[in-house]
């Protein structure tokens, strides 16, 4: 070689300071990029780490067991007698105390400071037997007096800000009269009484000393000229039941009175004809020297929570069962008490309530979710007079010594607990435990409901018959694509199913919701007879095709045979709608939707997941097909040539050689697309009714989490139990992508190391 | 680059060692290459005598409309070693496509006139490509296992072929490894990805799964190129035993390669075959200007 080099090398100074501040500004901006790009990278983790640490911050106090902590402890304020009636108003500034001898005394809840004394009318020598609230939160009170009378007040707080500090003023009013009402002509003592009151009767049932029902019921009668409401009695006979009555407590809307008898039995009866009550249901509760210690019905009056002496706690309700017949249900056991249960608190805004027991501790419970929150030992006798103020945020009983106890109570999030999001509840009201998501409703005594499982079950159903359209035609569209298809013909295609992406999903949406749902409405059967025929007639069309004169088939390149497919596309989908109205007299007897609810038995919606299907589907097509085509196109020519070689059609290559080869692209190619339908939103929100069934059905909707989100966020209350479930529902759709994007990384790493193939 | 420079290395190692044991024997050499040191038998070979095994009748190819090969007329013996020679870009290569009809994949290619394989057009009509391809295997210049084990190399064309009896492919990868003398070498790890072996491991292993599903004719396109010079040498060793069973046509750009393996040699220049005739007789003493100056390296 040397005596080849005849022309003379340039001369070139590869040090030159120029050349060398050059390398130096060349390494720099290598150390910069490296550290640019690393910063980078870790900013991303970084913020999806805080996102996944901000979503647990907002989930993880639901999880947080309930504390109490004691605030004050003072002498029983006023009488020095057995309290009857205890109550703390809204802000648990101030309670309300009635004493057996008629005294009745408002409190500062903090000190024990009498603010307000007054004595109620009851004759001389009269005491109170028993003191109760027309139901839960009422401030409605009966009180049963000693001669078989029972009175009516009503306690109200005024509120007044002078000088910018909160006054509260109790009153104490008589709306029915100052004169005690006579349920027990004899004249024995009242030893229990139950009111309710309704817009047009009110009802008054009373225990008498020898354990028998007494009662008395007024209708209402309402003055059109002044407004002014009237009682007038009416008849009612209730019946004699052979054992002592121990507790009792009526519905809200007075159809059903519970009976609660001193041997343990449980007697609901049917009082809609209040002449002739009829026993609904009887349940014995009594086992040996087990009787009933408290009994009480929750918030909104449904459900009926017994105590006894053996310290369980048991939830009861009436289930209508098919035949439209009541019967009282023992629908769920709370975690039992080691000793008897003495008092039970029930609270005013949840279907919570607390249990005193006879060894003194202190328990939280709530209803729906069967949990119990907290058990405390707060003192070492039994619990008497406890109850809760309407805001759940204090409690109060009163001690063995015969003090009062102030506690301040932190119970944010009773309702959620594992089964109550992910196991079948059995709802006030429903015949049986199912998956409900039901979060609000008009009335304030409702229960909600917050079962993830029907909004999990939603997301998948979208996201698989949006898969089940998506990925079938987005691969093979792909495939045909990469691999078949003239360049000519390719370089236009792949631009315009990729340019389907920047669609914006709302529009998708809007135009599946109003145009596409009302459409497939009406031509139910023209949709499937596409989906029938359109295969069918390509497949047609290849063999009649394939068999033309050689002539005719040169007249078209190679791998543009799609463009001949285009109209007959076009003409199939017209000959299906066509042929709609026909194939829904033929087949269906003129109207398929009556057809599947009559004879398949299915429900139908307008807006159902087929449609979902197709829009998100459609949605879903340019991320598989691009990233599926560029991965089929990328295996490298040699091999497929290698493939032929070896005598190998073009298909045998294609699904020996070139699929397997492209299978880790493919792999994420679906994995991607799957992501994007469980995350996807406004076409959910909008195509599906967002109605959170749990049926697999095609015709029915459904409502998916993140649609659920987009839903409901707006108007949950911040930091509420149900906002909360909100980001519960947010972080679980992140750990089910980060999951499923982490499984599939790992399956798609083990795909490229097996068929990498450089 | 490196790739590309190997071979030339290569050439100019064996082409000094050549001259250096040349001037020792002296009369053999003519043309720069020195025949019969190459170990070869000395009978002369003629055309004449061979059953013919391809025929090529009036070729001539176009990409779009540029005419590639100008009507190429030749003859190619059964059971014989036959290598195109010709600089870069001479045809050499498309020609040897034509034979399993490989350029049908290139876009606008065309061709005019005839090839016979054993007598019958392959550009019939009537002609199953696939099936032209399993008789007529090809072997590329660089080697493409597929991404599969090295067992399921060598067994894909029978599996293609439908044939997926285990006994059928055993005994067939064995018999095929073997005659790509590689059996030694993996018949420990036959379930082992492909990729894992060398380049010229994985060159025979191409030329084990070509001989497997037992092609009359064996396309060799520059199959040792992008080898080393140890796995050029087993190359070559294969293709002078397999040339018992198989009619080769092998393209190379080395001269030296061609000289070595070949029975008949064929130089093409431009598109057109300018000389095609026993490798002896080509070498020592071509009939035209053109081969001479070729293979004395005059231009290439």
């Amino acid at each position: 070689m040397t005596n080849e080099a005849t022309i003379k090398a340039p001369d070139v100074d590869f040090n030159t300071p120029a050349l060398q501040r050059h390398r130096k500004i060349r390494a720099f901006k290598d150390r910069f990029a490296a550290s640019a790009i690393g910063v980078g990278g870790m900013s991303i983790i970084l913020a999806i780490t805080l996102i996944f640490f901000y979503l647990m911050y907002e989930v993880v106090p639901l999880f947080k067991p309930a504390s109490i902590e004691q605030v004050a402890t003072y002498a029983r304020p006023g009488a020095d007698v057995a309290t009857k009636y205890l109550y703390m108003e809204e802000q648990g500034e101030q309670a309300l105390r009635i004493a057996e001898d008629g005294s009745l005394v408002f409190f500062n809840t903090r000190n024990g400071q009498l603010t307000h004394t007054q004595q109620l009318p009851v004759p001389a020598g009269v005491t109170l037997k028993s003191v109760t609230d027309a139901g839960i939160g009422s401030k409605l009170l009966v009180a049963g007096l000693s001669d078989g009378t029972a009175l009516l007040l009503q306690h109200a707080y005024k509120v007044t800000y002078p000088n910018d500090q909160r006054v509260i003023s109790p009153v104490i009013e008589y709306p029915f009269g100052e004169t005690p009402l006579v349920l027990d002509a004899a004249g024995s003592a009242l030893t229990q009484v139950a009111l309710r009151d309704t817009s047009d009767a009110m009802l008054l049932v009373a225990i008498t000393e020898a354990g028998q029902l007494v009662s008395a019921y007024y209708t209402k009668e309402e003055n059109f000229l002044s407004g002014e409401l009237t009682l007038e009695q009416a008849d009612i006979t209730l019946p004699h039941l052979a054992d002592r009555v121990s507790h009792l407590e009526i519905a809200p809307d007075l159809r059903w009175l519970y009976v609660g008898t001193e041997s343990g039995k449980l007697d609901v009866y049917d009082l809609r004809d209040k002449q002739a009550p009829v026993l609904n249901s009887h349940i014995n509760f009594a086992s040996g020297a087990v009787h009933i210690e408290t009994m009480q019905l929750l918030l909104g009056g449904m459900s009926l929570i017994v105590g006894d002496s053996d310290g369980n706690i048991t939830q009861l309700f009436m289930v209508r069962d098919s035949n439209n017949q009541y019967a009282l249900t023992r629908v769920r056991d709370f975690t039992p008490r080691a000793s008897g249960v003495s008092v039970l608190a029930a609270e005013q805004r949840r279907k919570g309530f607390l249990i005193g027991d006879k060894t003194g501790h202190i328990s939280i419970f709530n209803a729906t979710a069967n949990r119990q929150l907290l058990t405390e030992k707060v003192q070492d006798s039994e619990i008497k007079s406890l109850i809760i103020a309407p805001r759940a945020n204090y409690l109060m009983f009163e001690n063995g010594r015969g003090e009062f106890e102030f506690w301040s109570v932190d119970n944010e999030h009773p309702e959620v607990s594992w089964s109550a999001l992910w196991g079948e509840v059995w709802y006030e009201g429903y015949a049986e435990p199912d998956y409900i998501w039901q979060s609000s409703s008009a009335s304030n005594d409702f229960e909600p409901k917050y079962s993830l499982v029907p909004l999990a079950f939603g997301t998948i159903k979208a996201a698989f018959y949006a898969m089940l359209i998506a990925t079938p035609l987005a691969i093979c569209g792909a495939l045909y694509t990469a691999y078949f298809m003239a360049p000519g013909l390719r370089r236009k295609v792949k631009p315009s199913i990729e340019l389907m992406e920047a669609l914006p999903t709302v529009i998708l949406g809007f135009l599946a919701g109003l145009f596409f749902a009302p459409y497939m409405e009406l031509h139910l059967p023209g949709v499937f007879t596409w989906l029938l025929i359109m295969p069918l007639a390509f497949v047609l069309f290849g063999f009649v095709w394939a068999n033309l004169p050689q002539q005719i088939r040169h007249l078209l390149p190679d791998g543009w045979m799609p463009v001949i497919l285009l109209p007959l596309v076009v003409l199939v989908t017209w000959l299906s709608f066509w042929m709609s109205p026909l194939v829904e007299h033929w087949f269906f007897g003129g109207d398929m939707r009556h057809w599947i609810t009559d004879e398949l038995g299915i429900g139908f919606d307008q807006r159902n997941a087929l449609v979902v299907g197709f829009a998100m589907g459609f949605a879903v097509i340019p991320t598989i097909f691009s990233i599926t085509e560029d991965a089929v196109f990328s295996v490298p020519k040699h091999l497929s040539y290698g493939s032929l070689a070896l005598g190998a059609t073009q298909w045998q290559t294609m699904i020996r050689v070139v699929l397997p080869t492209a299978s880790p692209g493919i792999f994420s190619a679906i994995m991607i697309g799957m992501g994007r339908a469980v995350g996807e939103t406004m076409i959910v929100l909008m195509a599906t009714g967002n109605t959170p069934v749990m049926e697999m059905n095609i015709f029915e909707g459904l409502r998916t989490l993140s649609a659920n989100i987009a839903v409901e966020m707006p108007e949950s209350e911040v930091a509420s139990t149900h906002f909360r479930i909100l980001f519960l529902a947010a972080f679980v759709l992140f750990l089910f992508t980060f999951v499923v994007n982490t499984v599939a990384e790992y399956v798609r790493q083990r795909l490229r190391n097996k068929y990498s193939v450089i | 680059m490196a790739q590309a420079l190997s071979p030339t290395t290569h050439e100019e190692a064996t082409m000094s060692k050549e001259q250096a044991t040349s001037t020792g024997q002296g009369s053999a050499r003519t043309h720069g290459i020195d025949i019969s040191s190459l170990d070869r038998s000395s009978e002369v070979m003629r055309l004449e005598d061979e059953t013919l095994s391809l025929e090529v009748k009036n070729l001539k190819l176009y990409y779009g409309e540029k005419e590639a090969l100008h009507g190429i007329n030749m003859q190619i013996p059964q059971k014989r070693v036959t290598a195109f020679i010709g600089p870069s870009g001479c045809g050499k290569s498309t020609l040897l496509r034509c034979f399993n009809r490989m350029n049908d994949l290139v876009d606008g290619c065309r061709i005019d006139g005839q090839i016979l394989l054993d007598g019958n057009d392959i550009y019939q009509r009537n002609v199953e490509v696939a099936e032209l391809r399993r008789r007529v295997g090809m072997v590329f210049q660089k080697p493409n296992p597929f991404p599969k084990s090295i067992y399921e190399n060598v067994a894909y064309g029978l599996r293609i072929q439908g044939i997926n009896k285990k006994r059928i492919l055993d005994e067939t990868v064995e018999w095929s490894l073997r005659s790509a003398a590689l059996w030694d070498e993996v018949k420990d790890r036959l379930n082992d990805s492909a990729l894992g072996l060398s380049g010229g491991q994985q060159q025979r292993l191409v030329i084990a799964r070509t001989v497997a599903v037992r092609p009359e004719v064996l396309l060799l396109d520059e199959p040792a190129s992008a080898l080393d010079p140890l796995s050029t040498l087993k190359i070559e060793e294969l293709i002078h035993e397999l040339k018992d069973d198989y009619t080769i046509v092998i393209v190379t750009h080395n001269m030296q390669q061609a000289a070595r393996v070949s029975d008949y040699t064929a130089f093409m220049y431009m598109g057109d075959l300018v000389e095609f005739g026993s490798t002896n007789e080509l070498f020592t003493n071509p009939a035209k200007k053109q081969t001479e100056d070729y293979i004395t390296g005059r231009y290439g």
